[in-house]
């Protein structure tokens, strides 16, 4: 296993005090330069793809297929988008025409806010590090990268590929654990990027709130699948269980329980029963296709929720906690009170939840934190917005799972206990940038308008004909039917006028129709 | 003075469960609902108008032109804003076509957060108090509005219109002090919008942390203003002076310093005398038009900043504590360790602090917080872009003070201690909203493009990917040499098509063209 060299804690200050200056130089105001930023977190990634996914193999056994879908895929796409686009997410713009304000020229433009922080978790450690560094730099900001020392081979070639390809005052890595991460933490930035878990949410919002720094916090959740018996039930089963068992569940969008109507559970079993058997012919033991859990504590946890769950055990259930293996498991008949049910499991195992209605399925989800998703399997229209419009979630997703997160131009974030804020693209630009607003008043316009503010104060109607009308009272819309009646009176008027006017000899008209 | 009634510590907690479950109804959802709540707002001022006049008169002296301009102007434009646009704001939002994500219909919907706390301050009691409400009603949130208990006869009036004219069980008034406040804070609320100070502000965000609460922050600042000795000078002086000591300074986008060329200070004063003069004739003592400061601690607050000063006050400096007045001020010769320079002045007392040039007063923004605005006042695009492009702050406004709070389309929002989020119209909308994604990804995808994602993984995953992947964009360094490639390419090609039609002409094939004539 690799050993990651941390951060020593004076360097840490060094670093913050580096970027700072380097974001006060002016340096990143020039959009050519974050272009050619953005563009070279592209060739970091592009460059090094086979380090990097052996970096991940070793820190989470992963197949490089994954890697690839997971990792890589979103984070060229970010590049692409943020590339083509930073222009006009900076561009000044106009606020929309008011006869009252326009001759003020009012304008708005994202400035970045300065020096971000970004936190991330081992999960999907290339994408949710070079995403939000992406969004971070076409704001404009200096960056401080605080990658997860759980996967001590990626963060430590992240350490030394970063400076190699990016500016070196302005984008930084930070390696280390509590310590490190505490003397992060005094220190006051401009924005804090943090994804990982509520746990260390809350610790990143308290030392946020002595500074009085934004944050935006994406954390995960109990994904719950609501399943409808009428939905295609091969389809459903492949898709929850690929994104279950997908980096073996370590996916803050990954679902985590399935709401099944209680006479449906054998059928949806079986159903699952052959999809696992096609994922993993030989057994999972001897998959390639099955990344390991980060850590041996990690590993144990998961072990531990399996063994003291109420529920039957379909599919899987061994667990190796040395070699950091658990096997894709399926549990069916697990109750709300279950230990599986607690916390998040972040591994790969599935519990089954039987219930009586959609109703008791929608009270379930209620009861509980908001997730981060809210996946539904179904065919029909009004099961899907039963289901969505009664819950709250960051994500409202119909027979598909996890794959949201890479759709360019989504703002993906959670809500409640889930987080706040987004991610991707123009949205997480939004969170690393500060509308500034402007405008520029000429002197006539106290003359013509804004005169009679200045003291001393003399009655004047002109307040009231700056002000906005009012809309319609409630229960007063008689209103519209006295308009509808002047439109019809204006058309009576000008239809008379118009005939009048076309009566042969009495004018222009018939003269003119006549050439 | 009216004694507020102040909201029960037993009931606090019942208020919001209240709200919780009105919430959860959700009648929200009816867009036609939050427009005749929106409307509601506007009719709760417009009816009452003389009485909440009167209120404001009360807790802060305040000449009912005040009111109607800060308060009432500002606030109904966001009734319009928001009655007319809720429609527009709430539609989901289709992403960019993506050749490959349009068969799952990827859009974000805008959904309520759920129960939000608005807790106002007591310097702007109507705008700052039913503009975010109105925000909050079109996202469909349920709202508490925590009012200042500094402004007594407001509140109280709040506290009674509010039931009479919106529904009783979403929208709700708590008042009181520091500990219906802290009760208010160890709930757990979807949103909190805090207007106020910086100290405050972190209490707030404290208790937002322990529920991940997100928050909005308006906090103040020490708003420079930096003259450039070409502008028109009666014009700055009397937009310097208005928005001073509007409100009795009393407002978080007031100007609180002038940087002034050093040369240039005299003619700055003469015309600041000379605007002074025409804004109370009889002087500030005996005029309507100069506001009260709202309570005696911060009055005596103030006149110790004017007190302790080593400037030269050329205009005002009375105080009556009791009478809670402080007499609009003008300071020169105000150095940077001064007391005025010390803190927010927060009142109607402007320090003049000689600068060297433009650069020193762009360095002397810089040592300081990030104020909510940068005022310049010049005719010089340059010197305007100079100054800021050169600072940072929530806005950077030429030639006014103040305004730009009202102009409808503009956010409001600070950046640094000034605080974070906005103020105002579809921006205040977001604060209060949540972007929820949704897509429906049908089967047949799995089979023309998505299906390589399923165990067991197979080598020829690489080509489905290929496709999703996005190009890159030119190597930095390289993008030179590429589209001079390219340019060649172009003509080679040219030269090509060219010399092949001469070929093809002259080969006699063209007859058959000819042939058809």
């Amino acid at each position: 296993m690799t050993t990651l060299t941390y951060t020593s804690l004076e360097d840490i200050t060094k670093i913050h005090q580096r970027a700072r200056d380097a974001f006060l130089s002016g340096k990143t105001k020039s959009i050519a330069f974050r272009k050619e930023q953005i563009s070279q977190v592209g060739y970091l990634l592009k460059d090094n793809e086979q380090r990097i996914k052996d970096a991940l193999k070793l820190d989470l056994g992963r197949h490089e297929i994954e890697t690839e879908f997971f990792d890589f895929a979103a984070v060229y796409i970010g590049v692409r988008t943020a590339y083509d686009n930073v222009e006009s997410w900076a561009k000044l713009q106009r606020a929309e025409f008011n006869l009252n304000f326009f001759a003020m020229s009012p304008k708005l433009k994202a400035e970045p806010k300065g020096v971000a922080l970004l936190v991330s978790p081992f999960n999907v450690p290339v994408y949710l590090t070079l995403s939000p560094l992406v969004s971070a730099i076409a704001g404009g900001n200096a960056v401080v990268i605080k990658p997860s020392e759980q996967t001590p081979a990626y963060s430590a070639l992240l350490a030394e590929l970063v400076p190699q390809y990016l500016d070196n005052d302005l984008y930084h890595v930070v390696n280390g654990g509590p310590q490190e991460m505490t003397k992060v933490l005094e220190l006051r930035w401009d924005h804090i990027f943090y994804v990982g878990n509520g746990r260390v949410g809350r610790i990143i919002a308290e030392a946020a709130a002595k500074h009085l720094t934004p944050l935006t916090l994406e954390l995960g959740g109990k994904n719950p699948v609501v399943l409808d018996p009428k939905c295609d039930l091969q389809l459903a089963a492949r898709r929850i269980l690929w994104g279950r068992f997908s980096n073996t569940g370590q996916i803050c969008l990954c679902p985590e329980y399935v709401l099944v109507p209680r006479d449906f559970q054998d059928t949806l079993v079986e159903a699952m029963k052959e999809v696992y058997h096609s994922f993993y012919p030989e057994g999972p033991e001897k998959s390639d296709s099955l990344s390991r859990i980060v850590s041996q504590a990690h590993a144990a946890r998961v072990k531990r929720l399996i063994d003291e769950t109420k529920g039957t055990i379909v599919l899987g259930g061994q667990a190796d906690v040395e070699s950091r293996f658990v096997a894709p498991t399926i549990v069916r008949d697990v109750k709300g009170d279950d230990p599986l049910m607690q916390d998040e499991i972040f591994g790969p195992v599935l519990a089954i939840v039987p219930v009586d209605s959609i109703d008791e399925a929608i009270a379930f989800i209620n009861a509980r934190d908001t997730p981060l998703a809210v996946y539904v399997f179904s065919q029909d229209k009004a099961f899907k917005n039963k289901v969505f419009e009664n819950t709250r979630s960051g994500a409202a997703v119909a027979n598909e799972t996890v794959i949201t997160a890479g759709i360019p131009g989504l703002p993906m974030g959670g809500v409640g206990g889930s987080g706040y804020g987004y991610y991707g693209g123009k949205h997480a630009f939004d969170e690393f940038t500060h509308l500034r607003v402007s405008i520029d008043n000429p002197g006539w316009v106290d003359k013509v308008a804004f005169g009679f503010r200045y003291p001393p104060y003399k009655p004047t109607k002109l307040i009231a004909m700056l002000s906005p009308s009012l809309p319609p009272r409630v229960g007063k819309t008689p209103n519209a039917a006295t308009k509808r009646w002047a439109f019809w009176l204006a058309v009576v008027l000008v239809g008379a006028a118009s005939a009048l006017l076309t009566v042969p000899g009495s004018g222009l008209l018939s003269s003119r129709s006549k050439l | 003075m009216t004694t507020l009634k102040y909201t029960s510590i037993e009931d606090i907690p019942k208020i919001h469960e209240t709200a919780r479950k009105a919430f959860e109804s959700g009648r929200t959802q009816s867009i036609a609902f939050r427009k005749e709540q929106i409307a509601q707002v506007g009719w709760l001022i417009k009816d009452n108008e003389d009485r909440l006049r009167e209120a404001l008169h009360a807790d802060l002296g305040r000449h009912p032109q005040e009111t109607d301009l800060l308060d009432f102007g500002s606030a109904l434009g966001e009734v319009r804003m928001a009655y007319d646009n809720v429609e527009k704001w709430v539609k989901p939002q289709k992403i960019d076509f993506s050749l490959n994500w349009f068969p799952m219909g990827p859009k974000y919907v805008p959904e309520p957060k759920g129960v939000v706390l608005i807790i106002a301050p007591f310097n702007l009691p109507m705008f700052l108090l039913l503009g975010p409400l109105v925000s909050a009603i079109a996202a469909g949130d349920a709202a508490v509005l925590k009012p200042s208990e500094q402004t007594p006869a407001t509140s109280q009036l709040m506290a009674e219109l509010v039931p009479k004219y919106l529904d009783p069980e979403l929208y709700h008034v708590v008042n009181g002090g520091v500990p219906e406040t802290t009760k208010l804070l160890e709930l757990q609320w979807d949103h909190i919008l805090y207007t106020g100070n910086g100290r405050v502000g972190r209490i707030i965000a404290q208790a937002a942390a322990k529920y991940l609460t997100p928050i909005t922050l308006e906090l103040g600042g020490k708003n420079p203003v930096v003259v450039d000795p070409k502008v028109d000078v009666t014009m700055t002086a009397k937009r310097l002076l208005w928005g001073r000591f509007s409100n009795a300074g009393q407002i978080c986008l007031a100007p609180e310093y002038v940087l002034v060329p050093r040369d240039f200070q005299d003619t700055l004063v003469e015309a600041l005398k000379e605007a002074y003069h025409s804004f109370y004739p009889e002087g500030p003592e005996k005029s309507d038009s100069i506001a009260r400061i709202v309570n005696e601690a911060h009055t005596s607050r103030i006149k110790r900043l004017v007190d302790e000063t080593k400037g030269k006050i050329i205009l005002g400096g009375q105080a009556d504590v009791s009478k809670r007045y402080i007499a609009p001020t003008v300071v020169r010769d105000v150095p940077l360790d001064d007391s005025l320079m010390s803190e927010e002045i927060f009142g109607p007392v402007l320090p003049l602090v000689p600068v060297k040039d433009v650069d020193e007063a762009i360095s002397v923004i810089k040592a300081r917080e990030y104020p909510l605005a940068v005022y310049v006042f010049s005719p010089d695009k340059k010197f305007q872009d100079k100054v800021f492009k050169n600072t940072k702050s929530g806005a950077a406004v030429a030639n006014e003070t103040v305004i730009s709070a009202g102009v409808p389309g503009l956010p409001v929002g600070g950046v640094g201690p000034s605080g974070y989020g906005y103020y105002s119209g579809k921006h205040c909308f977001e604060q209060f909203t949540h972007y929820r994604v949704s897509l429906d990804n049908p089967g047949w995808v799995d089979k023309v493009a998505f299906g390589f994602r399923y165990p067991p993984y197979k080598p020829d995953y690489k080509k489905y990917l290929k496709a999703i992947n996005a190009s890159l964009p030119p190597r930095p360094g390289k993008a030179a040499a590429k589209s001079l490639a390219k340019r060649w390419g172009f003509w080679i090609l040219f030269a090509l098509v060219g010399a092949s039609s001469v070929l093809l002409t002259k080969s006699g094939r063209l007859p058959q063209l000819k042939a058809r004539k």
